[in-house]
């Protein structure tokens, strides 16, 4: 038999074993996992004595190096594995929820299987989706919620090595050198030094060893007052460039002092941007280690990055720092290397790490409760599109379509990376 | 050191997108055409001059030759601005006795292969040039289009050129392309309202205002004036060769002091050249101007005294720059429109002229003036009828 025949038959015995046994999660319902989840999420909600129904799944996530309950995916999962399929990516999680879990809850939880479906092309490489459903029961063995699955499983197109941006590190980082670190060190303590000639006074930008005028070797610095004029600037427009957006500004500034300086001018659109235009340093911190003195125009309100135009007022907008994609995976006891590792992440055929399906749940409860804090919910339906990458914004978005229903969508700027339908409990 | 030596042969890969083989190849295959041209055995050879970004060293060249030895060899550092500094060297070499025989090349894929355009990389070495690189990579700030657009958004304000100015480089360049079948926008002319409509790349350049990205190589034979007479073809002699970089120069990035809408380091090679020369920019009937992004050409015009600070929009509207113009510029089509070849392929169009035997003839070319890459350390050559 071929592979996809041999799969099919696999599917259908699955699906025709029905519930598995239920095996007790590892720990009961938790303050101290609540708050872990909360706070990685950014969740400012009051969820009192109870647990955000958004969190179901992560009562039942085993952890770290835990020995793992057999699941009926396994087999069929360790196959595409075998053959190929590499490449995984979550596309639908459906959760219904039938009443809050109160702290201290002890809960058991159930698998059954779906079934396969493909091969399918798709925009990440052939694949399969595969479903199945967990179930989650109190002590008195009363089913307290419901979840759909779904994955694709993936051949990853051969991607070419992709020009050696490290994970989550600013790819554009400075060499530095004896001669350059008073500026770097400078940046850091948020001052734009200009180097000045201990014997004869003389600023000079970009530093160097020796005075040109005097060719003393005795350096000192002076702190930049911070404003300056653009004496020249560029719109970037192609090629891309790695770690920025397009179009940005690059300009020289003219700084009082009589020295210029190359830098960015932000909080700006770049049509505004002219040669003579006042401006003010500002630093932006690129990564963990690189922060870079930029430029904005002088008394430009301290923008939020790129607002889109269109979208409402009421728009979350969630920076999806490495940090933030990293602590909500494993707040959300996930440790699949994919929300972590970029070298998996890349191997396995993504651009980069990327959400975890239970936190992207939590943020759309997380988007309803801040809007709806009187709102009960009784179930979400979610697609998954556009993975939603480190470096990326995700935006959320919602209407209300009628008393009890909500779509919630969340971009990315690759797309739509999550439309979810969310259901609320009536009189709540 | 005047007239003392001249070009004795040209020689070139065609110009393509995709090569299909090694840089060494190329760099092979040119010498070799070069030598053939000249009517010279690679066994008479005894020095080799290229690029210092060149990725082919002479001794590999030779090995691939057959020259049985080099008593010379020597790179020129600064990208495209070692065009013609590779035939200064030559030229100095054979005027000084070090060598007879002397072959100038460049080859690259550098449309296949490493691409200049594409964003520079970042993270390296904190030698001297990396830490230029360091004021300027981490802000974005990573391609040559981006680098040129920065003097030429200064240099339109101070002098009130625009967009359309910087087309009329473009337009002309790709007309004589289209009438060049080495060319690889052979056929292929432009309109200025083309070069309007084209995209972006980086305000104020647009597409249309950057050169092609090309494979190929090329070579050029030097030889002293007497033994070029004796050889296969008309000696096109080296009447002044200079070289030049300016105050508070950098790589591409000299905005640091002074006025940015000028480019000082041409402004000294073209002293040097007229001096030593002899002559003035009345006494070329065609010039070469290296022309990777079309503003630079404007600059190149002021610094080389064919019209004043700020008058090369109106010099190229009025005078023209076109065949029939008062200064013919680049009737090869350029890097715009024959082949971004580092300028070396400027050179070989420059000794065609002087030879009468260009696609693109200029009528009675006595001397033709060549440059090379702009916005570094730079340098030229005029060359003359023997």
């Amino acid at each position: 038999m071929n592979f996809h025949d041999d799969l099919m038959a696999l599917s259908d015995k699955l699906a025709a074993e029905g519930e598995s046994d239920r095996w007790p999660c590892p720990d009961p319902v938790n303050a101290a996992m609540i708050r872990n989840w909360t706070q990685a999420l950014g969740d400012g909600h009051d969820w009192g004595e109870t647990a955000p129904p958004a969190m179901i799944q992560v009562w039942s996530m085993l952890g770290l190096g835990a020995a793992k309950h057999s699941s009926p995916a396994d087999e069929p999962l360790r196959r595409f594995n075998d053959n190929g399929y590499t490449g995984v990516v979550a596309t639908n999680c459906e959760q219904v929820y039938d009443r809050r879990l109160r702290l201290g809850e002890v809960l058991r939880s159930s698998m059954r299987f779906g079934g396969i479906v493909g091969p399918k092309k798709t925009a990440l490489g052939e694949g399969y989706f595969v479903t199945w459903y967990q179930t989650w029961y109190d002590e008195a063995d009363r089913r307290v919620a419901e979840m759909l699955f779904r994955v694709l499983k993936f051949q990853p197109r051969v991607r070419k090595p992709s020009g050696g941006a490290k994970s989550g590190k600013y790819p554009l980082p400075p060499a530095i050198n004896r001669d350059t670190e008073f500026y770097w060190a400078g940046v850091h303590e948020g001052e734009l030094r200009i180097q000045k000639c201990a014997d004869c006074g003389t600023l000079r930008h970009p530093p160097g060893p020796m005075c040109q005028a005097c060719h003393s070797v005795d350096r000192t610095y002076v702190a930049a007052a911070g404003r300056g004029e653009v004496y020249s600037y560029v719109v970037h427009h192609h090629p891309p460039v790695p770690g920025r957006t397009p179009p940005f500004v690059v300009a020289v500034v003219e700084l009082p002092e009589g020295v210029r300086v190359v830098g960015n001018v932000i909080d700006c659109d770049p049509a505004e941007v002219r040669i003579g235009m006042p401006v003010e340093l500002t630093f932006q911190k690129m990564d963990d280690e690189v922060t870079l003195p930029q430029w904005r125009p002088v008394g430009a309100p301290a923008a939020e990055p790129e607002p889109e135009p269109q979208e409402p007022a009421d728009a979350l907008r969630i920076k999806l720092t490495p940090t933030f994609v990293i602590a909500t995976a494993l707040a959300t006891r996930d440790f699949t290397p994919v929300h972590h590792d970029t070298e998996l992440a890349r191997a396995q055929g993504s651009k980069d790490i990327f959400l975890n399906i239970l936190t992207t749940m939590g943020l759309v409860q997380r988007y309803v409760v801040e809007r709806h804090p009187e709102a009960e919910l009784a179930g979400m339906k979610v697609r998954l599109g556009a993975p939603a990458y480190a470096g990326d914004t995700l935006t959320l978005t919602g209407v209300r379509t009628d008393a009890t229903t909500l779509e919630v969508r969340g971009a990315v700027s690759l797309g739509d990376h999550v439309t979810a339908t969310v259901q609320l409990r009536e009189n709540a | 050191m005047k007239g003392r030596t001249a070009i004795a042969g040209i020689g070139a890969t065609e110009f393509s997108k995709e090569s299909g083989r090694s840089e060494l190849q190329l760099a092979a295959e040119a010498c070799l055409a070069a030598l053939e041209d000249a009517g010279l055995r690679p066994d008479e050879v005894d020095g080799l001059v290229t690029f210092t970004a060149d990725a082919n060293s002479e001794i590999a060249v030779a090995r691939e030759l057959g020259i049985p030895g080099l008593r010379f060899f020597s790179r020129v550092d600064y990208g495209g601005g070692a065009a013609c500094g590779t035939v200064a060297h030559a030229a100095m070499a054979i005027a000084s006795g070090q060598a007879e025989v002397v072959v100038c090349y460049r080859a690259f894929n550098e449309r296949s292969g490493h691409r200049f355009g594409q964003a520079n990389k970042s993270g390296g070495a904190a030698n001297s040039t990396g830490l230029e690189f360091s004021w300027h990579l981490p802000y974005g700030f990573a391609t040559p289009a981006a680098w040129v657009a920065m003097q030429a958004q200064r240099y339109a304000h101070d002098y009130g050129a625009t967009s359309e100015d910087f087309g009329r480089v473009a337009v002309a360049m790709r007309r004589h392309a289209a009438t060049n079948p080495k060319a690889w926008f052979y056929e292929r002319p432009i309109t200025l309202e083309e070069h309007q409509a084209s995209r972006w790349v980086v305000e104020p350049l647009h597409l249309l205002d950057c050169c092609q990205e090309s494979d190929g190589g090329v070579a050029i034979v030097v030889t002293s004036a007497e033994r070029a007479r004796d050889l296969a073809r008309p000696p096109v002699l080296i009447e002044a060769a200079a070289q030049g970089s300016g105050p508070n120069q950098m790589m591409m990035f000299s905005y640091y002091s002074g006025d940015i809408g000028t480019l000082p380091a041409m402004g000294m090679v073209g002293d040097q050249l007229w001096q030593r020369s002899g002559l003035t920019p009345a006494d070329v009937q065609t010039a070469i101007l290296y022309d990777h992004f079309t503003p630079f050409v404007l600059i190149q015009l002021e610094e080389l005294g064919f019209c004043a600070r700020g008058e090369a929009k109106d010099f190229i509207k009025d005078a023209g720059i076109d065949l029939d113009g008062k200064l013919p510029l680049n009737p090869h089509g350029g890097q715009l429109g024959e082949a971004y070849i580092h300028g070396m392929n400027g050179i070989a169009e420059g000794v065609r002229q002087v030879r009468g035997s260009s696609v693109n003839q200029v009528p009675d070319v006595h001397n033709v003036l060549v440059t090379a890459g702009t916005g570094v350390p730079t340098s030229g050559l005029v060359l003359s009828r023997g």
